[in-house]
């Protein structure tokens, strides 16, 4: 009898402790974020933001940037040439498919995307406190500037990759495999992103709010990401959309929202538009508040910067002062990674910068540039000069001890006094993207056009600015198609020599593996000469993609 | 005492056993070399799959081509290692290739290492005549492309002077060739001689231009040059005026004539001289007739020059030269 009572007993114990889980299961957690809730105020939407900005800090990002932009190219040799090395391989165009440098490169840009995503996806959850046109404004910068960072992570994956993969918005467990997308959708998808960045965004920001993109940088990326999108010598609406917004940066010609966006008004409603971009609706607007119509015009774009060496305040500054600290956010410098000093007194973070510019200036440089290089990129060229030699001064009167034979670029130097108080900083930013570029971009897009002469204006408004520096008045000199493109490079390369960049330029300039092989036959270690034709102007998808989603991310050819 | 040695030794005997046991136990799977190639034939730098479908615990590929050739192997010749049994490669020189595949396996301590083999022969056919791009690299110090008129003609429109600052030097028509082809095993022949990057060739006649491929496939192509048409002399009541050229259009013209004031140029009579032999000159659509066709000058006329090659009608350059008159 008892024995019974005990296993009914047991038995009802049993019973309520279920039901008292499922009852426990569904309750919430007071208190907690979800994402489902954590977006309801701007200030939440910026710190997602503020996390997307984070990626461009990080350590891996810049990293990648240079082994990819610099090191695979021919204005550099590298310390880690070797073949038995990952990056040795990877330099050398003798990789596999699991090459560490290329998994990096692809993930840390998506990394970028799924923080991006978590702004654009949210931001529509925001719920403002007020009816002020300033408050709509905020949250679309917000946006604006999560577009324009979306747009940039995806710009490097094509221009590395080609077409990759598109990334929901919103990712679900169900669909975590994704095919990959071509080069010409992720292209479009990139474009619009930037098409509308333009338009959410002030021009350029400045004092406090110095470091956010403006519409500047979504235009200029823009042009980049078309002039990537057309072939030299093959006529394009690319290179005529690119002559079209150069009008508008470089040339004050007006431009209208709807030109920017390509919109049509059957494909999406205006008001629609205005209300997913966080342009204050229609119906709630006060007479006072500005209404910006398909028709409006943009705001001015080619006041806010300039080709003149002068910092954030106007005053003029040398050459090289565009890359340190006095430099930031000068009249060229349109869009800029930040890094900021940690002030904790903590050494070793990985989003400080410190890395970046002290591997490159040190005593044991990771890439470094050569005399016959250097007389190769500028030849009598004043620009020549901010390369430092073994033994040399530093214009703030450092002895630069990079090592004999070596020359390191002062665009990786960081002046004494501008140096943090703390190791693992960085004292100043990078430059990402400059006046200089646009100009010169909107240049080579009218001679693709067929207009050399106002492609020789723009090329020598560049050279005339370079000309302060030498009191010289040498220009360049009008000529047929061919002549005018090859100084329009020969100017880009003096330029933006050490910038990372110039990988990807000879790749869409169509002559990478001319240079690369060029450059590696006349080096012992023969590094480049195997670049592969119609093959290593894309780098293979990491091989653990192509594994985890079972052959539904495909390879590209000839990997 | 005999009792207890055969508990000692029955015991040995039993925890030997077991050792034996675990031995056999440890031994390497046969390894069977099996492989699924989707393709035995391959263009140049085009990706061939291989699936691995035998028993091994590693699996290595020789390609055959450059320094992975198995044949080789004890001469630093190296294979690939294939991961989840997939493995994809492309091959940047035509040949024929063996590719040998090796499954292995191993016991746990590496006591017992075992291998079977397989292998196929594959072949990398380079068969690209397509001339993607050709072109003068060196008039003056611009490269000028020929354009492409049909599937195996190509016309190269050449200035006959280029300005450069102020001088305008003239243009030989012995010039340099470049050949933009998607393959470094073709072969080029110009006028029946292979192909010379520091050759000059004679473009005042037809080039015939023989590409072969490595394959053996062969295309033909006629490279027709034509000059853009000038006027050598334009005179109008006598009075001579000035060519300007264009550094940046070498098919655009201006022509500066400077007449006393007072002159009637409503209905005169220009007298012209082309300079070579295929050109004629339009103003729109009518022909114009040296010394016999009249023209108003009130307003700058532009007048159509069109040179045309003696050996294809449809090898033209036509120029635009707007003729503007002054007065004194």
């Amino acid at each position: 009898m008892i024995k019974n009572l005990f296993k009914y007993s047991l038995a009802c114990l049993a019973i309520l402790s279920f039901t008292s889980c499922e009852d426990f299961l569904d309750k919430e957690v007071l208190g907690y974020s979800t994402d489902k809730d954590y977006y309801d105020t701007k200030y939440k939407l910026q710190s997602a933001l503020d996390a997307t900005y984070d990626i461009l800090q990080s350590d891996t990002f810049n990293d990648s940037e240079w082994r990819f932009g610099e090191a695979t190219a021919d204005d550099v040799w590298g310390a880690d040439e070797g073949l038995s090395s990952q990056m040795g391989q990877l330099v050398s165009f003798r990789f596999n498919t699991s090459n560490t440098y290329i998994r990096n490169r692809w993930e840390i840009n998506y990394k970028g995307i799924h923080r991006a995503n978590q702004v654009i996806a949210n931001a529509h959850k925001v719920e403002l406190s007020n009816d002020d046109y300033l408050e709509y404004k905020e949250v679309r910068e917000i946006l604006g500037q999560a577009k324009f960072l979306r747009a940039l992570f995806y710009f490097n994956l094509v221009k590395t990759f080609g077409g990759v993969p598109i990334r929901p918005e919103v990712e679900t467990i169900d669909s975590l495999v994704i095919p990959r997308s071509t080069k010409e959708e992720c292209y479009a998808y990139i474009e619009k992103d930037l098409r509308e960045a333009a338009i959410m965004l002030d021009t350029r920001y400045v004092r406090t709010d110095a470091g956010k993109a403006g519409s500047g940088a979504a235009v200029a990326l823009l042009m980049k990401a078309l002039m990537y999108q057309a072939t030299p010598g093959i006529q394009s609406e690319k290179w005529e959309e690119m002559v079209r917004l150069g009008q508008y940066f470089v040339d004050g010609v007006s431009m209208t929202y709807a030109d920017m966006l390509q919109w049509d008004s059957s494909q999406e409603d205006w008001e629609a538009l205005r209300k997913r971009l966080w342009f204050k609706p229609q119906e709630l607007n006060s007479p006072t508040d500005p209404y910006e119509e398909p028709t409006s015009a943009l705001p001015d774009l080619h006041t806010a910067y300039s080709l003149n060496y002068a910092d954030c305040y106007g005053a003029s500054i040398d050459y090289i002062d565009q890359f340190f600290q006095t430099g930031e956010f000068c009249s060229g410098s349109i869009f800029e990674v930040v890094f900021k000093e940690s002030a904790d007194g903590s050494a070793g973070d990985t989003n400080e910068g410190g890395y970046v510019f002290d591997d490159m200036y040190s005593t044991s440089p990771v890439i470094w540039s050569t005399d016959n290089i250097l007389t190769e990129i500028f030849g009598s060229d004043p620009r020549r000069s901010y390369n430092l030699g073994h033994q040399t001064y530093t214009p703030d009167g450092e002895l630069c001890q990079c090592g004999p034979g070596k020359f390191v670029s002062l665009k990786w130097y960081t002046p004494v006094k501008e140096r943090p108080q703390n190791g693992g900083d960085n004292g100043k930013n990078r430059r990402y993207l400059r006046y200089a570029d646009v100009v010169l971009m909107y240049a080579e897009a009218l001679n693709e056009c067929g207009n050399g002469a106002a492609a020789l204006e723009q090329l020598n408004k560049c050279k005339a600015q370079v000309n302060t520096l030498n009191n010289s008045s040498t220009l360049y000199i009008g000529g047929g198609y061919g002549y005018m493109r090859d100084q329009i490079w020969e100017e880009r390369r003096k330029e933006f020599a050490f910038e990372w960049d110039r990988f990807f330029d000879l790749v869409r300039q169509g002559r990478a593996a001319e240079v690369i092989k060029a450059y590696g036959a006349n080096r012992a270690n023969k590094r480049g000469y195997y670049f592969r034709e119609g093959v290593n102007e894309l780098f293979p998808i990491p091989q653990s993609e192509i594994d985890v989603s079972n052959g539904v991310v495909t390879q590209n050819p000839g990997y | 005492m005999k009792y207890n040695k055969s508990i000692i030794k029955l015991s040995a005997l039993l925890l030997l056993a077991p050792f034996f046991a675990s031995c056999e136990d440890d031994e390497a799977a046969t390894p069977q070399a099996g492989i699924i190639i989707d393709k035995t034939e391959l263009g140049i730098n085009e990706t061939m799959t291989i699936n691995f479908e035998g028993v091994a615990d590693q699996v290595s590929i020789w390609t055959g081509d450059e320094d992975h050739d198995y044949e080789l192997r004890s001469e630093s010749n190296t294979g690939f290692v294939v991961n989840k049994g997939l493995f994809t490669y492309s091959y940047s020189t035509p040949g024929t290739f063996h590719v040998v595949c090796i499954a292995s396996t191993y016991n746990e301590l590496a006591t017992d290492l075992r291998q079977d083999t397989c292998s196929v022969w594959v072949r990398v056919i380079d068969d690209q005549t397509e001339i993607e791009k050709l072109s003068c690299p060196q008039i003056l110090y611009d490269e000028v492309f020929a354009d492409k008129i049909s599937d195996n003609d190509w016309v190269m429109r050449l200035p006959r002077k280029v300005k450069y600052r102020t001088a305008s030097p003239s243009i030989s028509l012995s010039q340099r060739l470049r050949f933009y082809i998607n393959s470094d095993s073709t072969k080029v022949y110009v006028g029946g001689e292979l192909f010379g990057t520091t050759t000059k060739y004679d473009l005042a006649e037809t080039q015939d231009i023989h590409v072969v491929s490595d394959f053996g496939s062969t295309r033909d192509y006629k490279l027709y040059t034509v000059q853009y048409p000038e006027f050598d002399e334009f005179t109008i009541n006598g009075v001579e005026g000035e060519l300007g050229r264009s550094e940046f259009d070498y098919s655009a013209f201006t022509y500066d004539i400077t007449l006393p004031a007072g002159t009637d140029v409503s209905n005169v009579v220009p007298v012209f001289t082309l300079t070579g032999d295929n050109e004629k000159a339009y103003i729109g659509d009518s022909e114009q007739i040296s010394g016999s066709s009249t023209v108003d000058f009130t307003q700058p006329v532009t007048y159509r020059l069109v040179g045309v090659s003696p050996d294809n009608a449809q090898a033209v350059a036509e120029s635009t030269i707007t003729v503007t008159v002054n007065f004194e």
